[in-house]
């Protein structure tokens, strides 16, 4: 049953053989080269190594960070709460949330500036665009479960 | 033959057995079949018309290496390789019999393990707590915020992760190269602090993989290890272009 042999030794190996992204390059770049062996042009392949999950030094990289390292300076200053703990959750429902709130929507608001956004209500950075644009409209009337754990904190 | 040509994927010994099942480039796959020259021979099938680096070709001739290579030593090719005709196959197999018997034995249980390394993209916390100068960016830039500010925070941030999954690949490096045959370094890959191919004794590449795993667990704020092997020996058939250290040796 040569398919079944075929298809049981791929699940042993390839987790551990990687995905072919993985080895693309060595594929394409390494092995055995034999001059009088012609090879096919690959032109355009480089489009298959791009990786949109690696850091790529680029402005919206570095803003990227910034906007980071701000948020987490915030958590840091907001009162007698360790980092951890804040990121944790527990107790960044209670203690020092205001705080925290004001501080990053502050920053929202400059980072938005900064890279040319919107002018809009200002947000914590981290709430995708989505959530952005419907959030005058949640302020005034607070339904979802998500937002409605904030509102006291805004009040 | 046809006039595309004769696809070359691979020089193993003479008289080993094709493992069944497995199809060569294009589509249909194309039929393997060996062409045998002395003590060595070629795995080939004929090439398809307009080949190009294609996932489902790349699969191919990675999925045939890699059974290949469970079975024996083999030099595997560059992906791409076409000979015109199986004649020129032939010669070079006559001229290039006794470096490849040698090339053979040389690899003969011997495995590829590839390791990436990349910049740990969890840990600003502990990055910042252990720069100062980034702390003085971070405080510049929230004391006068602004596009600049923020790109110069940003841009230093990206520095430091990347100096310090550097620094820790280096250790990497060192920790297991005592347990590789051979060491070759790999093509650049962007984003990629380290790209390192090791050789390594077929019965040795899972506590290799231990070794790194383990590396990468204690180094987790620092560097992110993505592991591939065992593979075909793609990096260390060929003098050409890598730059191979054999160790201990």
């Amino acid at each position: 049953m040569p398919t079944t042999t075929y298809s049981d030794e791929v699940v042993a190996c390839p987790p551990r053989a990687g995905t072919l992204y993985d080895v693309l390059e060595l594929i394409l770049d390494r092995g055995m080269v034999i001059d009088v062996f012609a090879r096919v042009s690959l032109v355009g392949i480089e489009i298959l190594k791009v990786d949109v999950r690696i850091v790529v030094a680029s402005v919206d990289t570095y803003l990227r960070f910034a906007e980071a390292c701000n948020r987490l300076d915030l958590e840091h200053d907001s009162g007698s709460t360790t980092v951890p703990e804040l990121f944790s959750g527990k107790a960044a429902k209670s203690i020092g949330k205001r705080k925290v709130r004001e501080a990053a929507e502050s920053v929202g608001d400059t980072v938005r500036k900064a890279v040319g956004g919107r002018d809009d209500d200002a947000d914590e950075p981290d709430e995708d665009e989505e959530e952005q644009q419907e959030r005058p409209r949640k302020r005034r009337a607070p339904a979802r479960g998500g937002t409605s754990r904030r509102r006291p904190v805004e009040a | 033959m046809t006039a595309d040509g004769v696809y070359v994927y691979a020089v193993i010994r003479a008289r080993r057995r094709l493992p069944t099942g497995v199809g060569g480039v294009g589509s249909p796959a194309a039929p393997l079949r060996t062409i045998e020259q002395g003590r060595v021979a070629a795995v080939v099938s004929e090439a398809p018309p307009k080949l190009r680096a294609r996932r489902r070709d790349l699969l191919a001739h990675q999925d045939l290496l890699l059974r290949l290579s469970d079975q024996g030593p083999v030099l595997p090719m560059r992906f791409g390789t076409v000979a015109p005709d199986e004649e020129t196959v032939r010669g070079q197999l006559t001229a290039g019999e006794a470096d490849h018997l040698a090339a053979l034995e040389h690899l003969s249980d011997g495995v590829e393990v590839n390791i990436k390394a990349f910049p740990a993209q969890n840990a600003l916390r502990s990055l910042l707590a252990d720069d100062r100068k980034l702390r003085r960016l971070r405080d510049e830039a929230l004391r006068r915020p602004g596009y600049e500010a923020n790109l110069r925070l940003g841009e230093a941030v990206a520095a430091a992760l990347e100096s310090r999954a550097a620094e820790a690949g280096r250790g990497l490096l060192s920790e297991l190269t005592p347990r590789a045959r051979a060491v070759a370094s790999g093509p650049e890959v962007q984003g990629c602090v380290l790209n390192m191919s090791f050789l390594v004794d077929r019965g040795d590449s899972d506590d290799f993989r231990s070794a790194a795993e383990q590396f990468a667990e204690t180094h987790s704020e620092r560097v992110e290890l993505r592991l591939a092997g065992p593979l075909p020996c793609y990096s260390f058939v060929s003098a050409e272009g890598t730059r191979v250290r054999t160790v201990g040796a």
